[in-house]
Formats: C-alpha cells, sequence, structure tokens
C-alpha cells in the first residue's frame, strides 16, 4: 500500500534560482523592461511637448517634508532631460541590450556566457536609472549634462551594469577565432564604447574639469552614445534580421565591411562636432562636423546593402510583422542621417541654433529609425523566446501604422518648428508673436509622441497575446542545405 | 543548446559603394577646407542647463540670449566670471554688484531693463551709454519685447 504525499513532501519540480540563468533569460528580460521604458519614455514625452504648450499650467514645485525637505521641480528643465533619458537609456539600451544576447549565441553557436551575470547586468542598469531619472526632479540632487545627469552614486551602479553586459557579451565571443559577422562587430564596439563614454561622462562628478570644459565632455560623450551606441546596435540588430527573415544571403560581406569601417572612423570624427565652444579651435569643430557631414555614406551604404539584400522578397513587406517594421526602420534612418548631414553645417547651425530643431532630428532617428528597427527585432525574437508563434491581428497594424505616424509627425513637426523659429527670430519677431506661431507645430509633434505611446502599449498587448494565447511552436535547426533560412 | 546557424555574406564590393565613399570622403574635405579659420560661439547649453526656464518663454529667451551673445561674458551657464561679469543667477531680490545697487533701489522693477539696454537709450553708442557692451547694432538690436523676455527668464533663474 502507498501513502499519497501531501503537496508539501513533494519534491520541487524544478529547482529555480534568484538570478534567472536559462537560455535566452537575458534577452527576453531586457526585452520586456525595454518595452515598459518605452511606454515611461512615451509619457514623459508627452509631458515635454505639453511643457512647451502650456509651461505654466505644467510646473509643479513642492516641498515633500523628509529630513530637511525635498524639494521637487517638475518643469521643462527637468522633464526634457527625463524623456532622453528614458528614451535612450531606457527602451533603446535595454531593447538593444536583448539583441546583443539574443543575437549573439545564435551567430557564434555558443550558449551566452552567462545569462545569470546578464541578469544582474540589467538589475544594475535599471535600478540605477529609475534612481536617476527619479533624481533628476529633485533639486540640487543631479548635474545638467546631456545624457550624464545622474548623481555619482547612480552612475557607479549604471556602470557596474555595463560592465556585466560588456562580460558576458565578451565572454561568449571572444573564444570564437576570425572575423565574426558584421553584427557582432557592431554591438561590440557599441558595448565598449556606451561604457567607455559613460565612464568619461562620470568625470565631472567625481572632478569638475571647469564649468565650461563640463559642458564641453558632455555634449561629446552625449553625441558619442547616440553614433557609436544607438546607431551602431541599430545597424546590427537590422543586419540579423533582415537576412533571417528573408532567408538571404547578405548582398555584400566587402559593403558591409566598408561601412563598418566607416561608420568606426566618422562616428567619432562627429562627437567631436559637438564641441562648440571659443575655446575649441574652430578647426577641430569643423572637422568633426565634417566627421557628421561623412557619417552619411556608411549610414546610406548599410541601408543600401541591406535593401539589396531583400531582392526577390519584397513580398514581404506586404504582410505585417517584421520586415515592415524593418524597412520602415531603414526610411526613417535615412531621412535622420541626410537631416544630421545638412544640420551639421555652420550656415544651417547658424539658423537652428536654439530652436526644437536638433531635438526633432533626434526624434525621428530615435523614435523613428532605431524603435522601428528594434521593433523588427522584437517582433523577430519574441516567438523564439517565448517558443509560441503570433497569431496576426489588429494589435500588429496598429503598432506598425501608430509608430510610424507618430514618429514621423512628432519628428518633421519639431524640425519645422525649429526652421520657423529660426526664420523669425532671424526677423526680429516678437517673442509672443514666435511662441503663437509655433503652438501649430508643437501640437502635431505632441500628438505624435502620442502616437508611438500607443505604439509602444500595442506591443506590450501584442507580447502579452502571444504569451497567454499564442500556440506553442519549436524552432529547430534547419536542414543543413537550407542553413542561411535559418531557426532563432 | 540555442538553435544555431552562421548568415551566409556574398563576396566582394560593388565599384558604386567605392566611388560612393571617394565623392562624400571629397565632400568632407572640401568642407573642412572652407572652414578652417573663424571663433566657434559658447558652448549652448541643453535644455537642463537652465533651471526654471519655462516653456516655450524660456525657449525664445535661451535663443535671445544666444544670439545676443550674453554667454561670452557671463559663462554658458549665466554664472559669471567674477569679479568683472556679474552672475546672472539669483537676481530675484536685486543686483548683485555694488555699482548696480544704487540702481536697483531707484528703479525696483525694471533696473534690468535700464541695466541691459544703458541709462540713457538716447544715445546711439552703447559704450557711451553704458548699457551692455554687445547691446549694439545688427544682429544685437535687440527690441524692448525681447528685453522683457530675456528679464523674465533672467528673474527665473535661482
Amino acid at each position: 500500500m502507498t501513502r499519497k504525499l501531501r503537496p508539501y513532501d513533494q519534491p520541487p519540480k524544478r529547482k529555480r534560482t534568484l538570478i534567472p540563468n536559462a537560455p535566452d533569460s537575458a534577452a527576453g528580460l531586457f526585452l520586456v523592461v525595454a518595452i515598459l521604458w518605452l511606454l515611461a519614455a512615451a509619457t514623459l514625452g508627452i509631458l515635454a511637448a505639453g511643457e512647451r504648450l502650456f509651461p505654466d499650467v505644467l510646473k509643479f514645485s513642492f516641498s515633500v517634508p523628509l529630513g530637511r525637505g525635498i524639494n521637487i521641480d517638475i518643469s521643462r528643465a527637468t522633464v526634457d532631460p527625463a524623456f532622453v533619458d528614458a528614451l535612450v537609456f531606457g527602451w533603446l539600451t535595454n531593447a538593444a541590450f536583448a539583441a546583443v544576447f539574443f543575437i549573439t549565441p545564435r551567430l557564434t553557436g555558443r550558449r551566452l556566457m552567462s545569462d545569470a551575470v546578464a541578469n544582474m547586468g540589467l538589475a544594475a542598469w535599471n535600478l540605477a536609472l529609475a534612481a536617476g531619472i527619479a533624481l533628476l526632479y529633485v533639486k540640487g540632487a543631479s548635474s545638467v549634462g546631456s545624457l550624464a545627469e545622474f548623481p555619482w552614486p547612480v552612475k557607479g551602479l549604471a556602470l557596474l551594469g555595463l560592465l556585466a553586459v560588456n562580460g558576458a557579451f565578451w565572454r561568449t565571443l571572444l573564444p570564437i577565432g576570425g572575423l565574426p559577422y558584421i553584427s557582432l562587430l557592431y554591438f561590440g564596439i557599441g558595448l565598449l564604447a556606451l561604457l567607455g563614454l559613460f565612464a568619461l561622462a562620470s568625470i565631472p562628478s567625481v572632478i569638475s574639469l571647469g564649468a565650461t570644459n563640463d559642458q564641453l565632455l558632455w555634449a561629446f560623450t552625449a553625441r558619442g552614445i547616440i553614433t557609436y551606441w544607438v546607431l551602431g546596435a541599430t545597424l546590427g540588430a537590422l543586419y540579423y534580421v533582415i537576412p533571417r527573415v528573408t532567408r538571404n544571403p547578405l548582398y555584400s560581406g566587402g559593403l558591409a565591411l566598408l561601412a563598418f569601417i566607416g561608420w568606426l572612423a566618422f562616428a567619432g570624427l562627429s562627437a567631436i562636432g559637438a564641441l562648440i565652444d571659443p575655446s575649441v579651435p574652430y578647426a577641430i569643430t569643423s572637422l568633426g562636423q565634417a566627421g557628421t557631414l561623412l557619417l552619411l555614406a556608411p549610414t546610406f551604404l548599410a541601408i543600401a546593402n541591406l535593401l539589396a539584400t531583400v531582392s526577390g522578397r519584397w513580398s514581404l513587406i506586404l504582410s505585417p510583422g517584421t520586415m515592415q517594421f524593418a524597412v520602415a526602420g531603414l526610411a526613417f534612418l535615412f531621412v535622420s542621417a541626410m537631416l544630421e548631414s545638412v544640420g551639421a553645417l555652420r550656415s544651417v547651425q547658424g539658423l537652428t541654433a536654439g530652436t526644437d530643431w536638433a531635438l526633432g532630428v533626434l526624434v525621428l532617428g530615435l523614435l523613428g529609425g532605431s524603435t522601428l528597427a528594434l521593433y523588427a527585432f522584437a517582433d523577430h525574437a519574441f516567438p523564439r523566446i517565448l517558443r509560441r508563434s503570433w497569431s496576426e491581428g489588429f494589435v500588429v497594424h496598429a503598432q506598425l501604422w501608430t509608430a510610424f505616424a507618430g514618429a514621423a509627425l512628432a519628428g518633421l513637426g519639431m524640425v519645422g518648428a525649429g526652421l520657423v523659429q529660426g526664420s523669425l527670430q532671424a526677423q526680429g519677431t516678437s517673442p509672443d508673436q514666435l511662441d503663437l506661431t509655433l503652438l501649430a507645430f508643437r501640437l502635431v509633434a505632441a500628438g505624435g509622441i502620442g502616437l508611438v505611446a500607443l505604439s509602444g502599449f500595442a506591443l506590450l498587448v501584442n507580447v502579452f497575446l502571444l504569451y497567454t494565447e499564442g500556440p506553442p511552436v519549436e524552432y529547430a535547426l534547419p536542414p543543413a542545405e537550407a542553413a542561411s533560412a535559418a531557426a532563432g | 543548446m540555442t538553435p544555431h546557424a552562421p548568415i551566409p555574406t556574398r563576396p566582394g564590393l560593388p565599384r558604386w559603394a567605392l566611388g560612393l565613399t571617394v565623392f562624400v570622403l571629397l565632400v568632407g574635405g572640401v568642407y573642412v577646407a572652407s572652414n578652417l579659420s573663424g571663433t566657434n560661439p559658447a558652448i549652448a547649453a541643453g535644455p537642463s542647463a537652465s533651471p526654471g526656464a519655462g516653456g516655450g518663454g524660456g525657449a525664445a529667451a535661451m535663443a535671445l540670449i544666444n544670439q545676443a551673445g550674453c554667454k561670452a561674458c557671463h559663462g554658458p551657464d549665466l554664472g559669471g566670471v567674477p569679479p568683472t561679469f556679474p552672475n546672472l543667477h539669483g537676481l530675484q531680490s536685486g543686483p548683485s554688484v555694488d555699482n548696480l545697487k544704487q540702481l536697483g533701489q531707484q528703479h525696483p522693477k525694471d533696473w534690468m531693463n535700464i541695466w541691459i539696454t544703458g541709462t540713457d537709450p538716447a544715445v546711439s553708442n552703447p559704450a557711451m551709454r553704458k548699457g551692455m557692451p554687445v547691446f549694439g547694432g545688427p544682429p544685437y538690436n535687440l527690441t524692448p519685447q525681447q528685453i522683457d523676455t530675456i528679464v523674465k527668464y533672467l528673474l527665473t533663474l535661482k
């Protein structure tokens, strides 16, 4: 006779660890956290746009009776950096980390070393980011540098997170001999640049180099983070997703390498172009601005290579999903690269300095190009991480079109506002008249960011439906003759 | 085991790509060669560098401040370069330098407008009327409304 065991006498079915270490756990967690940050960033973006429309209504300043009292300030001065930080470090960086941890094992054939370390990086990075953004609203707690506002203990925690992410990536990649696939080259340089530039931007928190030098350093590192990390990770993800989905070989290895070398050289030069001050030799700044101008070439070469890879499979963009996101992302990337190049010219800067132009071009690149490229990656990766297949539906269409229309409206609204502002200022228009004229542009920009927020919400709903209702599916190794068609 | 397959890559490099690269490098070279001498403007502080910048009016004021060149003397964050160029933060309670305190007492409401435009606006030479040095000819010919915008903004700096 056997006696039935009570539930608590039964051994656990599987061992659960405090820090997940299952394959793809880091990629999945980074991606989910990234989507939450996208929603937060878009909400802050709507608030930032609202601050431009109703500055007095949306300005709050109050004191929290804690200790000696904490003064909270919610105004454009605090909402603008919170929006950019949440967008760049929250949404784009977490999604790009997910791409790194999803793609690297699939291209190297090695398990990630290790998912647990990557997940510790996730915890450190996101805790630091949340604390840093919260402290932006506390008067006197943060610096004023672009993408470098966090106080030094927060930066220290974020640096630990970046070290863990770099460690997990490099320990997987380094044992592989030979030149890795182009995506991994972009990821490697991008990760090292992010770590180095973030560390560099932390120097003034410890030792001030003087007000002007601190500002110059932050301008350099902020520009470098965008050109090296965000642009590099975006291209790296697209170089993986497009050949995988189309099942075509990459159009040209030589072209990819030429574009990579160009990006490596000009992304750094472009960061030097941000050093605009009388203390910096004019020729050095001009050289940097030429770097931004020249960065158009590698970006264009990469886009051309990827579009040529789609050759023969264009029908894929007629069905909702990865390819639609990828091609839309490439279109935004091209437009923003063109505008960046034009905006680097001194004659154009004379017109657009101090206007919404620069933020508009940034929004086109980040909310348009990079966001849509990472949507393409998420659309490709989520079914493989969750082992479930998408069910076609309205939500995917909604995600694409709200992101597309939102990024276009927000970016072009701000770029237009910048041009109009610059022209009217040159004519000596009064500030009140100026604000009135810019109202329509700013309303369009606010609406656009709202649409991007809706697209993030649609992605979250889509992932929830995939997790709860998607039919299970196995992504097995393909037959040898179709290896390129590929799994993963 | 993670499903793994390399992505095949076609070898070779299209000639047009080389041509385009050479062309763009030439354009960049011409741009640098034609922009070798000059003086950069003062670094523009980002939106977060202007605590209290109030929305559209604040942005317009910042643009005017950049345009007028105030930062050239008062620093990129308008924090001043003591003792010659005073700090423009914390002016809500009146002038911070001794030689302006009398002006502040005589004109508590508009001492900053007078300080910027000069004590005798009828005198055309800005150096003679003791206004801000950059408040001279174009492009610094600010209207009274534009000066009002700058003053309102400066009064928000703490």
